[in-house]
């Protein structure tokens, strides 16, 4: 499908995506943040719902003095709720909107590692017709046989709707 | 000398002639298309005005500058519009590119004018090199916008402008009351003076020229060669105010990465302070709308003993440093959470170490240094509202003189502190007051002295602290309220039935309503584009509160009552299900625990129950935020009565948990506003909760 224009420009962007990546457990799948996009990472706490909010924000906890909203990434991704276990864990990240900056946090099943991915094991994220949108997708990470869906954090919590993921990931799977 | 100098007075007057006819060209031309015939014809007719008046006014010097041009565009223009054009909006190019370069041959030109007035002997010899190096300066400048580089720089350069600017207005006030004190002429001097210097250094031309001008004039008042009254200070102030639009300006620029955009009064002024610097005072070009430009009138308006009072001279090197309020921000949030951790770590060492003296005795003193610790941050987002109150004798000043009213203004308690958003938001508001009660509270001269009073009205701006409150009082000693007038007005509108019973309070609370007009009294100073109704919006906006009280013949007091800050509220914290809520104490009114026969269901129309008589909506707080009650049952939960603005709405909640002084946090960027829900507050216990906005809430009901 794609031509030569298409290779020169996709090999320049993904040449900026080498880098440090925060691994993190969705369901079955693994996830990546860029690591200067952490804030901290810690157990879940108590979460002060906020009324009239959708599904997947959770409500906002007190993070030193500071409030922040906290959302849950598998409601966000339209998957299935799971229990809460001891390596639940909320990640805050720095959001970059209308060129201001807050933190968010976000709740995952459990974070994993920091990984060195090269640009060369980083691949666009493919296309899965036009019904799924991947722009929120940075790349997938390679590592040995496994594939990372390696996310634009600011991307994911600017919509207030959930992402339909689940084609992402049965391809990524 | 020199026919620069010689012929100035005639070319001057023609060469600000030319410049509001370019000026006129500019609008004309830069909003028009090639097929705008109307524009063209306006454009080629001051064209041929231009090139004429260059002709026979100016001088050898100036006129090859102008005539010629301007004869070219207005042949341009001509063909332009009998369509004799191949590529119309081209030809439309260059006539815009002309006008631009008129433009700004005009502002050089009065720049150069500056030096040959100001001194004669240079202008003499060496007048014309002058002129075209400063011409090829400003050029430069109208193209350079201010790099990115120097942005940081020039903001600094900006806020540190405006606060010597304001230094130098108030002097200039204080210097009115008492002429000729030396030390407020040298503030002011010194304070131009510094704004020139920086100016020059960032290459800032336009700041810097009128900066340059008003600094010569001030060094004249400075060696007591010039007097500074009457037409000066005028003169002066208009300069101050001409300054800060540069200012605005300039940020605009920096702000947009754009040049910077050219001032077209500029000119007229600078020239103006040249001429008041050889001791003559020219009226404003007409062009120049300038509302202090006709001088020397001789109403009198005394201001300000009280207002500069001991916070007067210059606030140099007081030891204060400037601190981002992100920063401050923070520093307050985490005192608040070291409070939390210091109660809660102190409970359990409490509980742990109960006979341990030495323990207990230390966990005390660290209790007390972290209480000091956020009486301290929380006072340090305090200022005095001496600053807004000085920006009122300048607006006492100006419309006293305008209405021809002669006021006698003090300004007491300027030292009273409050918190830095609440001190920038009362400003408009204060604003308003003060131009209403300075052009319809005081009288002019002659009534007053018909009345038996002083030919001088008396208005008073006071502030004082007062139970956890700042009550800011704008009292006039003019003509009061007059109450029949209003009421008239009132019923005309249909604000009111002639039959209502009103108090005098009340129908002092009805120039407080939207539509309200007491047209008799509008004058176009008050303009009343904004009044007093969005005077109280902003004023309850900030949780605050009007009173009025006035007396006919005697005058009218204002006072408003506002919270010290904006930062805290006094909270009931209400629990519904397993969740807390913060209800403002400001808006409940009473609670109460409902007997089944209060409750009523109205088809349709919700629920009801019966206070006192009146039917008040119910508002099950677990239904709109949809969590679990601990009962559903109205007859074992409590009922809040909640009012806003005579509205009144009860909430049903599980149970009242206690009274808690809380800061309001936004709930963060992400979630934005949400309805029925203004903000969250950290409890004691470190855990967060939302704060219910009444007014909001009762929409949903």
């Amino acid at each position: 499908m794609s031509t030569t224009k298409n290779d020169g420009a996709t090999s320049m962007s993904v040449g900026a995506k080498g880098g440090k990546y925060l691994t993190f457990v969705l369901g079955r799948e693994e996830y990546g943040l860029e690591i200067l996009k952490v804030r901290e990472i810690f157990g879940v706490m108590e979460i002060t719902a906020v009324p009239r909010m959708p599904p997947h924000v959770r409500g906002v906890i007190n993070l030193r003095g500071q409030v922040i909203a906290v959302v849950d990434l598998r409601a966000k991704f339209a998957m299935a709720a799971a229990a809460q276990t001891e390596q639940t864990c909320i990640i805050v990240v720095e959001i970059l909107r209308d060129g201001r900056k807050f933190n968010t946090g976000i709740i995952v099943d459990k974070v994993s590692e920091v990984l060195s991915i090269p640009s060369e094991s980083i691949e666009d994220a493919p296309s899965f017709g036009e019904a799924v949108k991947t722009d929120f997708i940075l790349g997938m990470g390679k590592i040995g046989h496994s594939v990372k869906i390696l996310l634009d954090i600011d991307k994911v919590l600017s919509t207030n709707e959930a992402i339909a993921l689940e084609a992402v990931t049965r391809e990524a799977a | 000398m020199q026919p620069v100098q010689t012929d100035r007075n005639e070319t001057s007057a023609a060469f600000d002639a030319i410049a509001e006819l370019i000026e006129n060209v500019a609008s004309a031309v830069l909003a028009a298309d090639a097929n705008d015939l109307t524009a063209l014809a306006t454009a080629h007719s001051c064209f041929q005005q231009i090139a004429n008046t260059a002709a026979a006014g100016l001088d050898s010097v100036q006129r090859p500058r102008f005539e010629q041009p301007a004869a070219e565009a207005g042949k341009l223009v001509e063909r332009l519009i009998l369509g004799e054009m191949a590529e119309p909006e081209a030809g439309l190019r260059s006539v815009t590119e002309v006008t631009r370069q008129l433009q700004q041959m005009v502002r050089d030109v009065s720049a150069a004018i500056a030096p040959t007035v100001l001194t004669p002997l240079v202008a003499g010899e060496a007048g014309g090199v002058a002129t075209k190096s400063l011409q090829a300066n400003s050029l430069e400048e109208a193209k350079a916008a201010i790099t990115a580089d120097d942005a940081p720089l020039a903001l600094e350069f900006i806020s540190e402008a405006n606060a010597h600017i304001e230094a130098a207005e108030v002097s200039l006030l204080k210097l009115e009351e008492a002429p000729g004190d030396p030390e407020a002429v040298n503030a002011i001097f010194r304070s131009f003076h510094t704004v020139k210097g920086v100016a020059g250094f960032l290459n800032l031309k336009q700041i810097g020229g009128l900066a340059h001008a008003a600094e010569n004039l001030l060094d004249l008042a400075r060696k007591g060669k010039l007097e500074i009254a009457g037409g000066i200070v005028d003169l002066v102030l208009e300069s101050i105010d001409r300054l800060k639009g540069l200012l605005t300006l300039l940020d605009t620029a920096v702000k947009t990465q754009q040049p910077i955009g050219a001032e077209p009064r500029l000119p007229d002024l600078i020239h103006r302070l040249h001429a008041a610097a050889e001791g003559k005072l020219i009226a404003a070009a007409p062009a120049a709308a300038s509302p202090a430009g006709v001088a020397g009138e001789p109403t009198k308006s005394a201001a300000a003993p009280g207002a500069g009072g001991k916070a007067g001279e210059t606030s140099h090197g007081d030891g204060a440093i400037k601190v981002s309020t992100e920063r401050l921000d923070s520093l307050i949030n985490m005192v608040g959470e070291l409070v939390i951790s210091q109660s809660m770590v102190s409970q359990d060492v409490t509980a742990v170490a109960a006979g341990d003296h030495r323990v207990l005795r230390n966990l005390a003193h660290l209790g007390k240094i972290t209480r000091e610790l956020q009486d301290l941050a929380m006072s340090m987002r305090m200022v005095p509202i001496q600053g807004v109150f000085q920006k009122m004798a300048r607006v006492v000043r100006d419309i006293g003189r305008k209405a021809g009213k002669e006021v006698d203004f003090v300004v007491v308690g300027g030292e009273t502190e409050l918190d830095r958003n609440v001190v920038e938001a009362i400003g408009d508001p204060l604003v308003h007051m003060v131009r209403n009660s300075v052009d319809h509270g005081i009288e002019t001269p002659a009534q007053r002295l018909a009345a038996g009073k002083t030919p001088a009205g008396r208005l008073e701006l006071r502030a004082r602290h007062q139970a956890g409150q700042i009550i800011i009082e704008i009292a006039d000693h003019g003509r009061g309220l007059n109450t029949e007038r209003i009421l008239k007005k009132a019923i005309e509108s249909g604000l009111v039935k002639s039959t209502d019973p009103l108090t005098e309070q009340q129908i002092f609370q009805l120039i407080f309503a939207a539509g309200l007009s007491t047209a008799e009294k509008i004058t176009d100073i008050s303009g009343r584009g904004v009044g007093m109704d969005v005077v109280r919006k902003n004023v309850e906006a900030l949780r605050g509160r009007i009173d009025i009280q006035s007396a006919a013949g005697k005058g009218t007091t204002f006072s408003i009552n506002l919270p010290l800050t904006l930062a805290v509220i006094d909270g009931m914290v209400v629990r519904v299900g397993s969740e807390r809520y913060i209800v403002p104490i400001t808006s409940i009114e009473q609670s109460i625990r409902p007997l089944p026969e209060q409750l009523s269901t109205v088809q349709g129309r919700g629920e009801l129950c019966s206070v006192r008589n009146r039917l008040l909506p119910l508002l099950r707080l677990h239904k709109v935020f949809n969590v679990k009650p601990r009962t559903e049952n109205p007859a074992e939960s409590l009922v809040v009565i909640v009012q806003d603005n005579q509205r009144r709405c009860c909430l049903l909640v599980d149970e009242l948990l206690g009274q808690q002084q809380v800061v309001i946090k936004s709930l963060g960027d992400s979630i934005g506003a949400v309805k029925g829900v203004s903000g969250g507050a950290i409890l004691g216990d470190g855990s967060v909760s939302v704060i219910l906005d009444v007014p909001s809430l009762m929409d949903l009901a």
